[in-house]
């Protein structure tokens, strides 16, 4: 992509741009709506996965909307040195701090990602400063989603003769997060993320210049990735039905593998997920937790995203370990809470 | 793709939220109570895209009439050299707009999502459930009906004229009417279902699968089941065909 419309020099020299190509195809699309439209209502799959679709991209939006406009604030307010000050000194406390922290960021998970991303920065500053930051960052990103006040109380609806549940996911929550961030400051390597941020160059100090280009580029990378994530969901929720997965969950062990997996095929939003675990109740409340505890932490349309804002690298290094680590906290903490498998 | 591609496309996904919240097309993805949530996402994604674009515009104007330093001082310049930037993904955003600002999918259909008997809350003890409201007929939600037949301890249903809305499903041994309820989106919708029996129901048979229908009629008393797995039973009375409603799942 050529991004350099106020490099000078280089601005008004452009082929078909992509501009025009946009043009065209919405044009296209205009022309030819009724035709789509009968296309997807007249094959039933294809109808509910092209809803299923917008389901996943709408309700993740506002939840996206206000994640970029934190990562825009911290962007024109809080400078990586202010952050690394503000974080304690050492490694653990600062994970500790972190994943404490996301419990203040209300919203589902699609939101955590473009601010951690903000939060971890990129590199400035001494190795052990940066180390710190993105171990917390991390914490902070895994954290958010699952700790919330807003997903508690989900939960605690969802689950109205088990107030266990909420504890156990909490904790499991927390530990993964925290489990994750230590993993990282201790193997994680920042070459990894080779996506980077853009600079803006504010020397008037312009900050609502600099919100809103963080803004804009957070919501376009965040929200590109989405679509990805939202339709690989939709298209898994048409060819896999959970139905399948029900069959499959007769056993305990089976069933912990089956709901870890199922949490990352649906992609459900972490505010919703507790209600779907509710459901399920032909499964005991130890797979049931942890669908609820993998589910915030990795699913495809968060794989998705974190390639897009840290790169290829390190979200096919990042997920597959956060996927186990998660599995295996939640039936430890769900051992523990629920006292066994009832 | 070109920065100004770029504004074009934020600003049509915000339009193309407004449109949907316009046209109340929102119901069939999300819950209706998302709607503020989803206005102030439209304004700041509209503006975001505007403020890019007024401000590349003067930028653009700025370096024409030479180095007026004019507007609110830092022009956005943007330093691409160690951006390495393979963005062709952002093209995927044509896929939201195309959807939502022109092929608009159906709400999800009841043989779409599924098919287990579930209710939302299966985990709620036996208690008793609040009087229904007061008239000869009062409209209770379909999944409301399931959850009192099966965990109401003092038994509001019996011997009550209902009035449920939902759509028909042609089974076997019969019809049903179901609802599709989603607790946040579209993508966790869940079907429940009453079986409707008598002989108004000999209309429906008439009637293509899934036609929307308000029905009045009593629940058939059975011994509840806490499983909330069984269907409870409606003996209608009377059966009116009416056009999908606004909310198209229950909540």
């Amino acid at each position: 992509m050529d991004r350099h419309v106020t490099v000078p020099g280089r601005t008004r020299q452009r082929r078909v741009g992509s501009l025009e190509v946009l043009i065209v195809g919405l044009v296209i699309l205009a022309l030819t709506d009724s035709a789509a439209r009968t296309f997807v209502v007249s094959r039933p799959d294809l109808a509910t996965a092209a809803t299923v679709f917008c389901g996943v991209f709408v309700q993740a939006l506002p939840f996206l909307a206000l994640g970029v406009v934190i990562s825009g604030l911290i962007a024109a307010y809080v400078s990586p040195d202010r952050m690394t000050r503000w974080l304690p000194r050492r490694t653990g406390a600062a994970i500790l701090t972190a994943g404490a922290g996301g419990a203040a960021l209300p919203g589902c998970e699609c939101g955590a990602v473009p601010v951690a991303r903000r939060l971890f920065g990129d590199g400035d500053g001494d190795g052990a400063a940066v180390d710190r930051r993105g171990a917390a960052a991390l914490t902070f990103m895994l954290a958010a989603p699952a700790i919330n006040p807003v997903v508690l109380v989900s939960t605690a609806v969802a689950f109205p003769g088990e107030p266990a549940m909420v504890g156990a996911r909490f904790a499991a929550s927390l530990l993964t997060a925290i489990i994750m961030g230590a993993l990282w400051s201790r193997w994680g390597r920042t070459e990894w993320i080779t996506r980077r941020l853009p600079r803006v160059h504010h020397q008037d100090g312009a900050k609502w210049t600099v919100f809103t280009e963080a803004a804009r580029h957070d919501f376009l990378q965040a929200a590109s990735y989405l679509v990805l994530g939202a339709a690989t969901a939709a298209a898994l929720n048409v060819l896999v039905p959970p139905a399948v997965f029900e069959h499959l969950a007769g056993q305990l062990l089976l069933g912990i593998i089956t709901m870890a997996i199922l949490a990352v095929v649906l992609a459900l939003c972490s505010e919703a997920d507790a209600f779907v675990a509710a459901s399920l109740t032909m499964l005991p409340l130890l797979p049931r937790l942890v669908f609820l505890v993998v589910g915030p932490a990795v699913d495809v349309k968060l794989v998705a995203m974190q390639a897009g804002m840290f790169g290829r690298a390190f979200a096919t290094r990042f997920a597959p370990v956060t996927f186990v680590v998660a599995t295996v906290t939640a039936t430890v903490v769900g051992l523990v809470f629920l006292g066994g498998a009832r | 793709m070109s920065r100004e591609t770029e504004n074009v496309l934020l600003l049509l996904v915000g339009l193309c939220t407004a449109v949907i919240l316009v046209t109340g097309t929102y119901t069939r993805y999300v819950k209706p109570s998302l709607m503020p949530w989803l206005v102030s996402a439209a304004v700041l994604l509209i503006a975001l895209a505007l403020s890019a674009i007024i401000r590349d515009i003067r930028a653009n104007g700025r370096r024409g009439n030479g180095d007026d330093h004019r507007g609110s001082g830092g022009d956005g310049n943007i330093d691409c050299a160690d951006h390495p930037h393979r963005t062709t993904v952002t093209w995927l955003l044509v896929l939201p707009i195309a959807l939502l600002g022109f092929v608009v999918p159906p709400a999800l259909s009841g043989r779409a999502v599924a098919p287990t008997v579930t209710e939302v809350s299966q985990e709620v003890l036996n208690r008793p459930f609040p009087p229904l409201p007061a008239g000869r007929a009062p409209e209770v939600a379909l999944q409301e009906v399931v959850s009192r037949a099966a965990h109401d301890s003092a038994d509001t249903l019996d011997d009550r004229l209902i009035t449920v809305v939902g759509f028909t499903l042609k089974e076997t041994d019969g019809i049903d009417l179901g609802r599709v309820v989603i607790s946040c989106c579209a993508a966790d919708g869940r079907l429940t279902r009453l079986h409707i029996r008598g002989p108004a129901v000999a209309e429906a048979e008439r009637y293509p699968e899934e036609t929307w229908l308000r029905v009045e009629g009593t629940v058939l008393p059975e011994p509840q089941d806490p499983s909330g797995l069984a269907i409870p039973t409606l003996t209608v009375t009377t059966l009116t065909r009416i056009d999908e409603p606004e909310n198209p799942y229950g909540y």
